[in-house]
């Protein structure tokens, strides 16, 4: 397949990267200075919250690194099922085993972080080859059915009786103690800027991933996959190769929610939870990867919001969000974005002829 | 014997499969008898486990059956299906314990939707005035805001005698077991407090009639500009009628509140039972045409968004639900019919159990329970053939069959589809609040009943094939006994060569199992057992 | 308005998702005539069909039947004013037998018996394959079961979407004469592959390239004028 690169021969890589990913680099300028930003409005010294400190400035790096779980977690749903087009339903059971696997490893076992890490990494590895059994003969909405099953079994076995000792049945898994130079509450500001490193990481990962011959195969099996298959692609094997790693970082992702939350509760491998990430993939746009960050930005912050104001009747309230932006923002947030940039480019360059008298060209 | 060979080469894999099945099936009922028992009663467990394996099946196979038809003809995967299977549960359960209850709530509901029933009068008046087209796009959402504003003052005010989550006195768990006692006590009717009957009950019917003004106004807008000819067709004179039908009868209901919930409160558990099936299958067909018209006709061409969409209707109602009905559990008594434990009972025989109205008929030494082992398979069975012969039989299941395959060229015809689609969805959802009202009794009420129901359905369908019919009976069929079959052995346990204790299979391994089964048969035939390939 | 004009179709425009693939297409049915649409492939001349039915709603130019503007109204209130549609792959339903494919054309109850005589004189082997479920017909069987079909209700006009293709030489015969037959009853709107067998059935034609419908006439000229043929149908 030949693709046609705007092959920019005149700069250097370096800047060319700045200025392709201008808006992520401002993001994560603004990511990083952020813990001392609030900390400022709050009226807190910067030297207590390089002491971690209790105040707002530590509360809202809490959220801050939940979001940050969280867009991995829908980067890797937005992998598998926008850019590669595999809807599975079964994705929260990525996240559920890497973080329970970190729990119990941790508590139970007393394990350190790097061997739980390659162990979490081995565990998404082995859940992908699982649901890839069924890979080349299911497709489509069966695909879907098939891995919710094999994720409803995890999500049922993980709240047994018989397994009550290590995983704490329907309460959840509690008293798990990171290691002192990743506890949450005392190092809140080095886990802080630890999430921020592996979520742009993972992104810039993924960006380079979906950029890669590999992964305009995955887009095309999106688009048509007989036509991919016609073009002499084994789809399989490209398909395989977005599910593991798919797999891998939401499972990382679990790891990381594992270390970081003081309960491991089940629900985070019910189907509920794949559902959030879908609603989190759709909210910023499927298949754009800027949008799952958006996403699960905009999910974690409105469910916030939405819990502070109205308690119990948010459910409600994030469900009709859903409907609404199903019916009349079906591209997400970054997917309109795009979709009307040329438009607002126009509105724009209109405003400027008027003043100026010229047309520029967009 | 040509055609019999014939037929197996042709479909060797489903065969293969089924044969399988079969030995599988006898192999679990070899372990289940009792080789020490003597005669019939040998059969006990083995008659007891399919009998409950059948009662599953048919709570399974009446969701399924309207999803996999709903999803063949119109290809909407409706994730909302267990959610309202479960408010079929949930208004069984409100009419056949509280009647009170739903007759205070009759009240509101009539009313609005009586105004509601204007749209198409509205749509005929309003449609291509001048004035109002200049203003297209304001008038609907100040009439939005307007209905709003109405229903706010009105509708909470309206008087509905029901029970309070919070306290345990008169919270659903309390009246659910003084139900099942029959020491059922219900509070007395509350009244009109703070404003007068009339501004309230007024307050109402202006509510829908807005509220039918807006959505007019919203179906004005979205019409492309060239469409005309709605001149040809009579003046929508029918929804007037029913609109004042509807409010009579909520006005009549109000007036004679309080002796129509008297009568009903007198009446036997058994005519309350059928008057709660009635009313729960009329809630979810009336719920279906809503959610189908509102919002799942938007969206019919990008079938992945209507996926998304009953997701979220999913998580809205079983919100709705616990604001409503509480979270905790709680139990639906069964019809008197079926409740019997007094003289005679456990039945001996058929008509012991049909003189006596017993809860449990002794069948082969063992005792089974009229109601979830017998009475649930029947009226699955009967709702089977039902739907067969709707689909077989009937111009509406010949509309249907064509349109799972080829819709667009039933709309060729001159067969208003979309109709089609919104009677299917009606009856889809109807059949699956059938299954919950039905199944309440035996399985008791929780708010995550939907949610373990669509799973099971989800997995049956994949076994039996999507969009098949028989295939939804059979998938749910098979679903049912495993799960049974592997209940049934965690209380005995099997016996496995070479190991010591016998294996206890733990609750955990139900689902494994039944998922299991699952991957297995879609690896063999990825279609499922009945499906069409594609 | 001319009253010998059954169908007019004045320069619609169609989208299907965000292809622009009629972009200017205008037709006209004589009553009583049959009327040719050729082009090549991927011309457009089954998106003007499922255009003037509704099915692909045009987004401009008008659609007038019968001397009433169609256009924009739904699919089914289009059918129901007296079109027939004899989609192209022989689109039966597969689940029903040929005697439900008949019935479920039907626009009110009977409409079967008082055409069933004229159907199975078009088409006798239907008669004997009437029980029989629509998978197990034949190719032709099946595009004769897809004329009839459309031959149920009172029909002024035949939208009939390549008869020929895919059918032996002798069938192909058979369906001719049928469309021959019951032309003398309906008007007919007729896309066709195959050449020979749109020139010898119809009278007039329109030739549509890329969206466009680029000429139309009389068929006895075409036939005498290879250039169009040669820069217009044959294969590119």
């Amino acid at each position: 397949m030949e693709k046609s690169l705007p092959s920019p021969t005149t700069q250097n890589p370096f800047s060319a990267f700045i200025k392709n990913n201008r808006g992520v680099l401002i993001t994560i300028l603004c990511l990083l200075l952020l813990p001392f930003a609030l900390a400022l409005v709050d009226g807190q010294p910067i030297s207590s919250v390089l002491a971690n400190d209790p105040g707002q400035s530590k509360f809202y790096q809490g959220l801050a690194i939940e979001i940050f779980i969280l867009a991995i977690f829908a980067l890797s749903y937005d992998l598998l099922f926008g850019i590669t087009g595999l809807l599975s339903f079964g994705h929260a059971m990525f996240f559920g085993v890497g973080a329970y696997l970190t729990g119990i490893m941790l508590k139970s076992f007393g394990w350190g972080i790097l061997p739980i890490l390659c162990l979490v990494f081995v565990a998404g590895v082995i859940m992908a080859l699982l649901f890839s059994v069924v890979l080349p003969r299911v497709k489509g909405i069966t695909f879907a059915l098939v891995t919710l099953g094999l994720a409803q079994v995890f999500y049922i076995v993980i709240q047994s009786r018989e397994l009550a000792d290590y995983a704490g049945a329907e309460i959840g898994l509690q008293g798990v103690t990171p290691p002192d130079f990743l506890n949450p509450i005392s190092q809140r500001l080095r886990v802080y800027y630890l999430g921020l490193v592996v979520l742009f990481l993972v992104y810039f990962f993924y960006k380079r991933f979906v950029d890669s011959p590999t992964g305009h195969v995955c887009v095309a099996i999106r688009e048509n996959e007989d036509r991919a298959t016609m073009l002499g692609f084994n789809t399989f094997y490209f398909k395989l190769v977005a599910l593991i790693i798919s797999a891998i970082t939401a499972a990382l992702a679990g790891a990381m929610h594992g270390l970081f939350s003081p309960i491991i509760r089940p629900g985070i491998a019910s189907s509920h939870y794949t559902i959030a990430a879908l609603l989190m993939v759709l909210m910023g746009g499927i298949g754009t990867l800027d949008g799952a960050l958006i996403g699960a930005a905009t999910f974690r912050l409105l469910s916030f919001w939405l819990e502070k104001w109205f308690g119990g009747a948010s459910q409600v309230i994030i469900g009709l969000v859903y409907i609404l932006l199903v019916l009349f923002l079906p591209y997400g947030i970054v997917g309109t974005w795009r979709s009307r940039q040329l438009q607002i480019k126009q509105g724009w360059s209109n405003l400027i002829s008027r003043f100026t008298g010229k047309r520029e060209s967009v | 014997m040509n055609t019999l060979l014939g037929s197996f080469r042709k479909n060797r894999n489903l065969w293969i499969t089924l044969i399988a099945l079969l030995i599988v099936f006898v192999l679990a009922i070899r372990g289940l008898t009792d080789q020490e028992a003597v005669g019939g009663e040998r059969y006990k467990n083995v008659v007891i486990t399919i009998l409950r394996g059948f009662s599953t099946g048919s709570i399974i196979f009446l969701v399924a059956s309207g999803f996999s038809i709903i999803f063949g003809l119109m290809n909407v995967l409706n994730m909302a299906h267990g959610a309202l299977f479960m408010i079929g549960a949930y208004v069984g359960w409100t009419v056949a314990v509280r009647p009170d209850t739903a007759v205070d709530a009759f009240t509101p509901i009539a009313l609005l939707t009586g105004g509601f029933m204007l749209v198409p009068i509205w749509d005929r008046l309003l449609d291509k005035r001048e004035w109002l087209s200049r203003s297209a796009h304001i008038w609907p959402w100040l009439g939005l805001i307007l209905t709003l504003v109405v229903l706010v003052f009105t509708l909470p005010k309206y008087p509905i005698t029901s029970w309070d989550v919070g306290s345990y006195e008169i919270s659903p768990v309390n009246f659910a077991f003084a139900a099942s006692q029959g020491i059922l006590e219900v509070p007395e009717a509350e009244q009109f407090v703070g404003i007068s009957p009339a501004i309230g009950l007024g307050g109402i019917i202006l509510g829908g009639i807005l509220a039918g003004i807006t959505v007019a106004g919203f179906v004005i807008n979205r019409r492309p500009a060239t469409a005309g000819a709605s001149e040809a067709e009579p003046f929508p004179w029918n929804s007037l009628i029913y609109c004042l039908a509807l409010i009579a009868l909520g006005l009549l209901v109000h007036f004679f509140n309080t002796s129509i919930s008297n009568y009903l409160l007198s009446l036997d558990t058994t005519w309350l039972f059928i008057l709660a099936i009635l009313v729960a299958v009329l809630t979810g067909a009336a719920l279906g045409i809503l959610i189908e018209t509102t919002m799942i006709r938007r969206l019919y061409e990008t079938h992945f968004y209507v996926l998304m969409l009953t997701l979220g209707v999913n998580a809205i109602i079983i919100e709705i639900v616990r604001t409503i009905w509480g979270a905790p559990e709680f139990t639906m008594h069964r019809p008197s019919i079926f409740a019997g434990v007094g003289d005679g009972c456990p039945a001996e025989s058929f008509a012991a159990m049909m003189e006596y109205k017993c809860a449990t008929i002794r069948v082969l030494g063992g005792r089974v329970r009229t109601y979830n082992e017998l009475f649930i398979p029947v009226l699955g069975i009967v709702v089977l053939i039902a739907v067969w012969i709707l689909l077989q039989r009937t111009r509406l299941g010949m509309i249907v069959r064509a349109g799972v395959q080829d819709s667009e060229m039933v709309e060729a015809l001159g067969i208003n589809v979309q109709r089609v689609f919104t009677t299917v969805f009606a009856l889809g959802v109807g059949l699956a609040a059938l299954g919950g009202v039905i199944g309440a009794p035996s399985t008791g009420l929780t708010t995550t009943l939907g949610d373990s129901l669509l799973i099971n359905m989800l997995v049956a369908l994949s076994i039996g094939g999507l969009t098949s019919f028989p295939g939804a009976a059979a998938g749910g069929l098979i679903v049912g006994l495993l799960q049974q079959f592997i209940i049934k052995y965690g209380q005995i346990g099997i016996n496995i060569p070479f190991m010591e204790e016998p294996f206890k299979p733990t609750p955990p391994l139900v689902p494994a199992m039944t998922v299991l089964l699952m991957v297995i048969i879609l690896l063999v035939m990825p279609q499922g057992l009945f499906g069409r390939k594609e | 308005m001319d009253n010998n004009i059954l169908l007019k179709v004045e320069d619609i425009h169609t989208f299907i998702g965000q292809f622009h693939i009629l972009q200017g297409v205008s037709v006209e049915v004589p009553k009583g005539t049959i009327v040719a649409l050729l082009g090549r492939n991927g011309a457009g001349k089954t998106t003007t069909l499922k255009s003037i039915l509704g099915l692909t709603p045009p987004t401009r130019g008008q659609v007038v039947f019968d001397g009433k503007q169609i256009q924009g109204l739904r699919s089914y209130d289009i059918a129901t004013m007296g079109i027939g549609f004899v989609p192209e792959h022989r689109a039966i339903f597969r689940d029903l037998s040929v005697l439900e494919n008949l019935r479920i054309a039907e626009r009110q109850k009977g409409d079967l018996e008082k055409k069933e005589d004229f159907i199975f004189s078009l088409f006798p082997d239907l008669k004997r394959l009437i029980k029989l479920p629509g998978t197990n017909l034949s190719g032709g069987q099946q595009q004769m079961l897809a004329v009839a079909r459309a031959l149920v209700p009172e029909n002024k006009l035949l939208l009939i979407d390549e008869p020929s293709e895919g059918l032996a030489p002798v069938i192909i015969e058979q369906m001719m004469e049928a469309i021959r037959q019951l032309s003398a009853e309906t008007t007919v709107l007729l896309v066709e592959q195959n050449f020979t067998v749109a020139s010898q059935l119809a009278q007039d034609y329109i030739i549509i390239e890329e969206g466009h419908s680029v000429k139309s006439g009389v068929m006895a000229d075409l036939v005498n004028d290879p250039e169009t043929i040669h820069r217009y149908l044959e294969a590119a």
